[in-house]
């Protein structure tokens, strides 16, 4: 082979591409994947926007009550204090549940959604 | 559609124009991924994550420079932090001795020119990083010099002599196809390596 033939080739070279493929349907598959992030978000986002005001509401409703039956709000904060394991639980539970509803669950289903 | 209203529509939530501007630049983004990660099974993930990234910052591009130059500095970025991360950067240097064992096992006596072809290909493929980088970009995107500078954050001077030295590199290589006794000198010091 000729000095010049070799310099072709190998710009001919430089120029083909890598034998890199993606497999069909990635761009549906990264549209999929960036709608389920996106949607993670936003479902993460609403459940804090919930917890917040669900505390916001409790807060408000005790300072209403602090001015309206302070010895009804110390009876309720006594018997709180008393009983902390049980409302603990009861706090949790409820706010996994809403943690559930709001983002778990429309993960799994999109998730299974995806792979089906 | 130009890249002007594709990203208008994608920025107003249409999914579709996403998925079509994905279509538009993957190949752009697997020549790039492909030739700097080398590895098949890993490359539809470090693509996904460069097209991940262009949605999340799509908001963030200012026209300043040509869509598939921005993509394309992305697609570098998330390639060489996934080799450092996966302590993946390993550099062939051509004149090792299994970089001259690759070159003597080429038969230089019956070659058709698709093995040729093929053999180019493979010593593109065993290039230093940096040289790949730039051959990939300039010969086979056709990005002009400064793009390749904005991409890579290489200064032009240096993007001009890795393109020069990868080229001097590979026809260094490939001198035994020429010359015969390039060839023989480089069995004898293979042989003296091994």
């Amino acid at each position: 082979m000729r000095k010049d033939e070799l310099t072709d080739m190998i710009e001919q070279s430089l120029g083909a591409a890598p034998e890199f493929r993606l497999q069909e349907g990635f761009a549906q598959r990264v549209t999929a994947s960036v709608i389920r992030q996106e949607q993670w978000k936003t479902d993460l986002q609403e459940y804090f926007y919930l917890t917040a005001i669900v505390f916001g509401l409790i807060a408000l409703l005790t300072g209403v009550y602090y001015l309206v039956d302070k010895d009804l709000l110390f009876r309720t904060l006594n018997f709180f204090v008393a009983n902390w394991v049980v409302v603990g639980f009861l706090v949790l539970t409820l706010n996994f549940i809403l943690f559930a509803d709001k983002v778990l669950l429309r993960l799994l289903f999109s998730r299974r959604r995806q792979t089906n | 559609m130009n890249d002007t209203e594709l990203i208008n529509q994608i920025l107003e939530g249409n999914m579709n124009a996403f998925t079509f501007l994905v279509n538009r630049y993957q190949k752009l983004v697997v020549h790039i991924t492909g030739r700097l990660v080398q590895r098949q099974e890993e490359l539809e993930d470090v693509c996904q994550e460069v097209f991940i990234k262009v949605y999340q910052n799509l908001g963030k591009y200012r026209n300043e420079c040509k869509l598939s130059t921005w993509i394309a500095t992305i697609a570098y970025n998330t390639s060489i932090n996934y080799l450092r991360k996966f302590k993946k950067f390993e550099e062939v240097n051509p004149e090792d001795s299994v970089a001259l064992r690759n070159l003597t096992d080429f038969r230089n006596e019956n070659y058709e020119t698709a093995d040729l072809k093929r053999y180019v290909r493979e010593q593109i493929e065993l290039l230093p990083i940096q040289y790949r980088t730039v051959v990939t970009l300039f010969h086979l995107e056709e990005f002009s010099y400064q793009e390749i500078e904005q991409i890579t954050g290489m200064p032009e001077g240096t993007v001009k002599s890795y393109l020069f030295r990868a080229k001097a590199l590979l026809r260094e290589k490939l001198k035994h196809i020429v010359d015969d006794n390039s060839l023989k000198l480089v069995k004898e010091i293979s042989n003296e390596k091994g």
